[in-house]
């Protein structure tokens, strides 16, 4: 068990920059998923944790260890593939005990070791064929338990679940949850799934052009996104951001967008007046009441919930979740209430800096409870 | 009645094409079995109405085919094992280490592929006489690396590329060192590629010719292709059955790859002459 | 690629790779690139060969050989047997992986069939087309002769313009496998729905060819017509063994000038002359494939 440490990481290849200068600092023990969009940095911050890249710059420590200088096999890691890499030639039993045998961990001990981690994840009656036999599901054990069996101090995943389809990833995410609690181990993940981010990890590292936008809990990170660009990507459907102006208003502050003045409680001090953009969870509009009317222009009922877009002025849609289903069509008028205590106000910029303190407490769950179906709010936001 | 004749249609024309092509071999079969007083008569027979083995017995016993033979294998053999090796470690290197110059030596690797013989031959006929070892089967190893080491570097390094990285980067993280990773995963996914090139290569060593022509003219040290043209030249009258049976039995090592390893030869086009 | 090592990992493994090289480099050196540069050296002498004595003449090899007449028509030798045996393997090459491209009987029989004549030995096909184009004996003058096309046996490789074009006929034979070859593999890689598409459209089988497949095949005929007319341009067996660029010199092309020079005539330090012009001018192709396949990112 080890901490990781990334200390002013720098990465170049040739004139493009894929990091720029990557501080960060996983706990011993800890969960930490590594999302972003495609090309965000994610997969070479950790290629580089296994020694595949090399950084341009800066420390990369695991334990107290720099490891910079040391070659993959002497940094005592265990890794999962996107691809799985299994080696096609060995059993799912030899590919399992290669980094035993690497290790020279004798023939004798092997054998129990790999009978024990291949019950563990139910391979056991696979031990002999080849994988190009196995599943999908299959071999993605297979690669886990080539990780597993030994003890190494991290864990690294490069999205090890893409490859398979929902129902699978959705239970393969289940046992990863229950193998980190039982193992106790730093893993790292990445992944480009948010879903996988929220529900498994520690805490979050939301990178994007080869910056680290936010490093904090799922919880907080849905809560409090720090910047406009971890608000817009967290949630799904994704929180309703618009572009308008932050004014005075009174001693208070308020945004107007087009044909829209929306008044904000607990702004921070260092606010100013001019371009910013305001956000707010589907989940934090409310239909039913309120001093705003809007126009439903499109309703996607998922069973359980339905998210409904409403026209709230001319160009400027919200996007509401509600529990159930709702008897509203596309063309009905309804009022509707922005939970103003709840929004998000972000400079502007596509990561412009959170610019006031939200008031929901950094429990996710709450948030969800709060938004009961056509509600009668009494908060009216509209000035 | 289209339906039926459409594809009748098609098979033969394409049967006539395939055996008009193929013609020349099996001609050289049938006349490798018959008697030398059948082959002169008219109009020639179509299949042997004697079919006789004496023009193989002939060429072994009486000729120095056995000789030429034991040649062109031992030159094929170690030409195809010296180049086989030297280049899985090069192209190994080529595709998947960083250094300076590696893309100007892929650059040279494929300038050479394409080389001429003949410009080479002089300077190395020049080369290997004043290191004395012309009329040595050495001298050809030598000499067919030029055209062999190029040709197998181009073909490894296309099947290199075809293993995937993330094979070799696991067996890295999983404790092995970058050549023991090597051994242990990335030669045995290599294995096809291995046996295409071998193949190639000694096919290429087999059949040359220029190179033997100049650098050897001894029978010791002389290889099937220039052995064989010799019997044409030096006999007074040409006994085409002797020539064809030569021809068969110079094909012989072919006809086993052909029968048995044929996916391996495909493989090969497809790697080295089409990718590029 | 501006990458400089940097970690001493990195460096480790550098080193790793130029070992892994070394062999490599050092066989280039000693057997390709040093004769290279001696071929260049020679040309620039006049050589004796039996004695190997040697004198400087500079660029006399050269005033001599493009002053010469010889030079010329082996140019034009080269270019039309390169030009006349590529354009029939090409045509030979199409026609046939297009057949082999449908389900006929036994195709994969037909394959070996096909493929054959590419990887006997020359001497091989060189011996037998020879006993086939026997004026006395041979089956092809008794054919025609049955068949009553010619009532008199055809010298083959004796007269002109016979020998030019049975060496171009029997280089046809023996290469165009590689043009099936190569051809085959693209063709099963045009996804079928294009010409689901093209039949809907209304095309028949000639438009489809033309449409569809020929524009499939485009980027790999440049590479295979670029790749055959450099090696086809540079053929010594076959033409040395079947005509021995006779008769006198009407099949005598570049490659066999150099061997005569070198050998026959004794003219070592010429040879290379001619060597290095052949060079030269193979250069112009060798440089558009390599540029071809270098924006295929083969490179």
């Amino acid at each position: 068990m080890a901490n990781v440490d990334f200390r002013t990481v720098v990465k170049s290849f040739g004139t493009f920059t894929a990091l720029h200068g990557l501080d960060l600092s996983i706990k011993s023990g800890e969960f930490v998923a590594l999302l972003g969009p495609s090309g965000c940095g994610k997969t070479t911050t950790l290629r580089m944790l296994a020694g595949l890249e090399f950084p341009t710059s800066g420390d990369i420590i695991i334990g107290d260890r720099r490891v910079n200088d040391l070659p993959p096999g002497e940094r005592d890691i265990a890794m999962v593939f996107q691809s799985y890499a299994l080696y096609p030639h060995m059993t799912v039993a030899e590919n399992i005990a290669y980094p035993l045998k690497k290790r020279g961990v004798p023939k004798a001990e092997r054998g129990p070791m790999v009978a024990k981690t291949a019950e563990m994840l139910h391979l056991t009656a696979l031990l002999d064929r080849k994988p190009k036999q196995l599943s999908g599901g299959q071999q993605q054990r297979v690669a886990l338990g080539r990780a597993l069996i030994r003890d190494p101090k991290v864990f690294l995943l490069d999205e090890p679940l893409s490859n398979l389809d929902a129902k699978l990833r959705s239970q393969l995410r289940a046992e990863l949850i229950e193998l980190h609690r039982r193992l106790g181990r730093t893993m790292v993940y990445v992944t480009h799934d948010q879903l996988e981010a929220m529900t498994m990890a520690d805490r979050i590292a939301i990178m994007e052009g080869g910056n680290l936008q936010q490093f904090a809990p799922p919880a907080e990170v849905y809560a409090r996104p720090a910047n406009r660009f971890v608000a817009g990507f967290i949630g799904t459907p994704g929180m309703t951001l618009m572009d308008g102006m932050l004014v005075q208003s009174g001693n208070g502050w308020a945004f107007e967008t087009e044909g829209l003045r929306l008044r904000l409680p607990r702004l921070i001090d260092s606010a100013k007046p001019g371009a910013a953009a305001f956000g707010i969870r589907p989940e934090d509009v409310h239909l039913g009441s309120g001093d705003l009317t809007g126009e439903v222009v499109l309703t996607e009922a998922t069973g359980h919930e339905t998210i409904v877009t409403v026209a709230i002025a001319p160009g400027v849609r919200v996007i509401a979740r509600i529990p159930g289903t709702p008897a509203l069509r596309i063309g009905d008028r309804v009022p509707v209430t922005l939970d103003a205590a709840r929004a998000h106000v972000f400079a502007a910029g596509p990561q412009g800096a959170r610019l006031n303190h939200p008031s929901g407490t950094a429990d996710a769950d709450e948030a969800f409870n709060i938004a009961t179906p056509l509600r009668v709010a009494s908060k009216g936001v509209l000035s | 009645m289209r339906k039926f004749l459409g594809p009748i249609v098609l098979n033969v024309f394409a049967w006539t094409t395939i055996l008009a092509v193929a013609f020349p071999l099996f001609w050289m079969l049938v006349t490798s079995v018959k008697p030398q007083s059948e082959l002169f008569r008219r109009p020639p027979t179509m299949m042997p109405e004697v079919w006789t083995f004496e023009h193989y017995w002939h060429l072994l016993t009486q000729t120095n085919f056995l000789v030429y033979f034991r040649n062109s294998v031992m030159l094929s053999t170690v030409t195809t094992l010296l180049v086989v090796t030297v280049a899985t470690l090069g192209a190994y290197s080529l595709v998947r280490f960083r250094y300076r110059g590696r893309e100007s030596l892929a650059f040279m690797v494929l300038f050479t592929y394409l080389l001429p013989s003949v410009v080479l031959i002089i300077p190395l006929y020049l080369m290997l006489v004043s290191l004395g070892l012309s009329n040595t089967l050495f001298s050809l190893v030598i000499a067919y690396t030029t055209f062999a080491l190029p040709y197998a570097l181009w073909l490894m390094r296309s099947f290199m590329a075809g293993v995937p990285d993330d094979l070799e980067y696991a067996a890295m993280v999983d404790g092995a060192s970058r050549m023991g990773a090597f051994v242990d995963v990335i030669l045995p996914q290599l294995l096809p590629g291995i046996i295409s090139t071998a193949l190639f290569t000694f096919i290429l060593s087999w059949n040359e010719y220029l190179y033997a022509l100049v650098l050897v003219n001894s029978d010791d040290a002389r290889p099937l292709t220039t052995g064989v043209m010799n019997m044409l030249i030096s006999s007074f009258n040409i006994e085409w059955s002797l020539l064809m049976a030569a021809s068969v039995m110079m094909s012989v090592p072919l006809i086993i790859v052909f029968a048995f390893l044929q996916s391996y030869l495909t493989r090969g086009f497809g790697a080295g002459a089409v990718k590029g | 690629m501006t990458t400089l090592t940097q970690t001493p990992l990195e460096r480790r493994y550098a080193r790793l790779g130029l070992l892994l090289i070394a062999p490599t480099v050092l066989i280039f050196c000693a057997v390709i690139i040093y004769p290279l540069v001696s071929a260049l050296y020679l040309s620039l002498f006049k050589v004796f060969t039996p004695t190997l004595e040697s004198s400087w003449v500079g660029l006399a090899n050269y005033r001599e050989l493009l002053a010469s007449g010889m030079f010329w028509s082996a140019l034009v030798n080269t270019l039309v047997w390169t030009a006349g045996t590529l354009t029939l393997q090409i045509v030979l090459g199409i026609g046939m992986a297009l057949v082999l491209h449908q389900n006929i009987w036994f195709r994969s029989l037909a394959r070996s069939l096909i493929l054959f004549p590419y990887f006997i030995s020359t001497v091989v096909a060189v011996l037998v087309w020879k006993w086939v184009f026997n004026d006395l004996y041979g089956i092809l003058n008794h054919l025609l002769m049955q068949a009553g096309i010619t009532n008199m046996p055809v010298d083959y490789l004796g007269s002109m313009p016979n020998a030019m074009i049975s060496v171009i006929l029997v280089g046809a034979w023996k290469y165009f496998p590689f043009v099936v070859i190569a051809v085959l593999a693209r063709l099963q890689t045009i996804p079928e729905p294009l010409y689901e598409a093209a039949r809907i459209d209304g095309a028949g089988p000639i438009a489809r060819f033309f449409d569809v497949t020929l524009p499939q095949l485009r980027d790999v005929l440049v590479v295979i017509i670029m790749l055959r007319a450099i090696w086809d341009f540079k053929e010594f067996d076959l033409i040395w063994l079947l005509t021995g660029g006779g008769p006198s010199s009407s099949t005598e092309t570049l490659p066999i000038v150099v061997y005569r020079q070198a050998f026959a005539l004794n003219q070592m330090g010429m040879a290379a002359a001619w060597a290095v012009s052949m060079m030269a001018i193979l250069l112009v192709f060798m440089i558009v494939y390599i540029r071809k396949t270098r924006d295929k990112g083969a490179v």
